[in-house]
């Protein structure tokens, strides 16, 4: 379970403050798929940001199961992001000099007690799963759009995390290419029990989930 | 981790050859510098193996046509004369091939069984103790040995370790020169340590001391050993002396310490140059590799946002970024090796081999020393990027 308590979010400047998130609570059920909602700048992608552990609330907690999060840049975080989280992005963020193949392998990098062997093994499972087995020496300038969300998808499943945060991840994508992810997306929901934050635009999308959150200016609106 | 940064390399082979050629073009050119220094230097630092302090000398251009009595009265006063002289710690003559000189006789044969070449060198039976020569073995000249039936001579090491090497050498005798100038044979008496009398910069020849007696024509210079702490006028007071009795006023006293000073002048400006130039290289070689590091890092933000999403921690980001660099500097360093090799594989310069192997490390050493401070600074911004900030700049 992950659990927002009076999350906030301020920016600071000199001579401006911004208020990215104000007072989020926030339950999130272990295998649930939640959307998240609401018009560009409202801090959706602030929340997943913390939600994800790669930035820090200005004030509340998050707790993700029994563990109530401290310190945000240590060691023990890197490793309960790797083991636990996977991430998925609207632009894919895929490293161009990597084969498909190395690219879904990257997660287990900083996975101890792995192999080389075990590593590709487990990449070539990912990508069996987002049907790209046939693509894993291709390089992500050889693959369409919604080739390299899929690749990023595998990426994200990897490491069997438990939740997955997906950031508009049919953005960048047309209609159909967007179906057979969110399709991929339930799969593991549904199949794997994996839990999903999905922040989205997009309301069809958003109606496929278990339930949907709204913010606006920062707060949450239902 | 390893494997997989030199997947990164490779796949990114294009973007890393100017790198590459950088690095190697450097490594090449601070390898010639520092073969040439090491060289010199490893020579400069070998013993000279005689004093140049307080040694002061005074060429007295005797004519051949001189009646030979008379030289040897004039130069049997002199060096009474100089023996007097309060500041005066011993006097000798020696040739025309003396430390720093520029002269040098040589005489060489195969007749022995062993074929060699050596420097001559006219001395008295005063010279060893004037110009402080250390005797390793045997003893140096005495005025009885104007009466020995051979030549007496003594040998550098460096010719007793080349031609007599795990031999007794003390009395044994051999054919210095096959035109007979000293007799059929000469006999070793003794073995000096080191006479490196060419200059400081210059390799040790194999050197021959051939006894020359003091009152003898041949050995008309003149080398005076001055106690510490001579006043000014010492040297007014010895051109007065040496004016009177020799009754000649075209000679020229100087210093051994001065011509040590001019004749390494030679060596040490060319190599100063060399430094300064390499230098310059060094300080470039960093200034660019300090820019394509920050370059890269600024282009990789989102790579590096990502690492660190999936799990890196910033000694990751921070180690991934300066192995990635000093791969490509020892891919840069090994193609240098190969071609730095053929240097004493083809032996294309006169320069000892150990030379090279030292030019080798040092270049190799230098160069990857530079990389890792060069690299240390951009490799730690990299490790501060903020994940959540980057992966939404695309």
């Amino acid at each position: 379970m992950i659990k927002l308590q009076n999350v906030s979010k301020i920016y600071r400047t000199k001579t401006i403050e911004t208020v990215a998130l104000n007072n989020i609570n926030l339950e999130i059920a272990e295998g649930e798929f939640l959307s998240v909602m609401g018009p560009s700048g409202c801090g959706k992608s602030t929340m997943l940001n913390i939600m994800g552990l790669i930035d820090e609330p200005s004030e509340g907690s998050i707790s993700i199961g029994p563990n109530t999060i401290k310190d945000y840049n240590g060691k023990p975080i890197a490793k309960f992001r790797n083991e636990n989280l996977g991430f998925i992005f609207q632009s894919f963020h895929l490293i161009n000099d990597l084969s498909v193949i190395d690219n879904v392998e990257l997660p287990l990098l900083y996975r101890s007690g792995i192999n080389g062997k075990e590593r590709r093994a487990m990449a070539e499972e990912a990508l069996t799963k987002v049907g790209l087995k046939n693509r894993m020496k291709h390089f992500p300038g050889q693959l369409s759009g919604g080739q390299k969300q899929r690749v990023a998808i595998a990426r994200a499943i990897v490491g069997k995390p438990s939740i997955i945060l997906a950031d508009e991840p049919t953005g960048n994508l047309d209609s159909v290419m967007g179906n057979e992810i969110m399709d991929i997306l339930l799969d593991l929901n549904q199949n794997d029990k994996t839990t999903i934050i999905m922040v989205t635009h997009d309301e069809t999308m958003a109606r496929k989930t278990n339930r949907l959150v709204r913010l606006f200016d920062g707060s949450q609106v239902s | 981790m390893i494997k997989h940064i030199f997947t990164l390399i490779w796949n990114k082979k294009k973007k890393n050859f100017l790198l590459f050629l950088e690095i190697f073009f450097a490594f090449m050119i601070m390898f010639a510098v520092f073969a040439f220094i090491i060289s010199n230097m490893r020579v400069y630092y070998s013993p000279l193996g005689f004093d140049t302090e307080n040694i002061w000398t005074a060429s007295l251009r005797i004519p051949s046509s001189s009646d030979s009595t008379e030289v040897a009265q004039m130069k049997t006063l002199l060096l009474q004369e100089l023996n007097t002289m309060p500041e005066v710690e011993s006097a000798s003559f020696s040739g025309l091939a003396f430390p720093f000189s520029g002269n040098t006789w040589s005489t060489g044969n195969n007749d022995n069984g062993f074929n060699f070449q050596t420097c001559i060198f006219f001395s008295d039976e005063h010279y060893a103790k004037t110009a402080g020569l250390d005797i390793i073995e045997g003893r140096w000249f005495t005025e009885e040995d104007k009466n020995s039936k051979y030549f007496p001579v003594l040998i550098t090491k460096k010719f007793r370790e080349q031609c007599f090497a795990g031999k007794p050498v003390l009395d044994s005798l051999f054919i210095l020169d096959d035109d007979g100038d000293f007799g059929e044979f000469v006999k070793i008496i003794g073995v000096v340590d080191h006479y490196k009398y060419h200059g400081e910069f210059a390799e040790e020849q194999l050197g021959t001391f051939v006894y020359t007696p003091s009152t003898s024509k041949d050995t008309y210079v003149a080398h005076i050993r001055m106690k510490n702490g001579v006043q000014p006028d010492a040297e007014e007071k010895l051109n007065k002396l040496i004016a009177s009795t020799t009754k000649r006023a075209d000679f020229s006293i100087r210093k051994l310490e001065q011509r040590r000073i001019q004749s390494s002048q030679s060596t040490w400006t060319p190599m100063i140059a060399l430094m300064s130039i390499s230098g310059f290289l060094i300080i470039n070689v960093a200034l660019g590799l300090f820019g394509v590091l920050w370059y890269n890092i600024s282009k990789r933000r989102s790579e590096i946002g990502l690492r660190r999403t999936v799990g890196a921690t910033r000694a990751n980001i921070s180690f991934q970024f300066i192995t990635e660099i000093i791969m490509v500097t020892l891919i840069g360093i090994f193609v240098g090796l190969f071609f730095a090799a053929q240097f004493p594989i083809m032996k294309l310069f006169d320069i000892e081999n150990i030379n090279y192997y030292y030019a080798m490390l040092s270049s190799a050493g230098v160069i990857l020393l530079l990389v890792l401070i060069c690299a240390f600074y951009p490799s730690r911004q990299a490790a501060m990027v903020n994940p959540a900030m980057v992966l939404h700049e695309d």
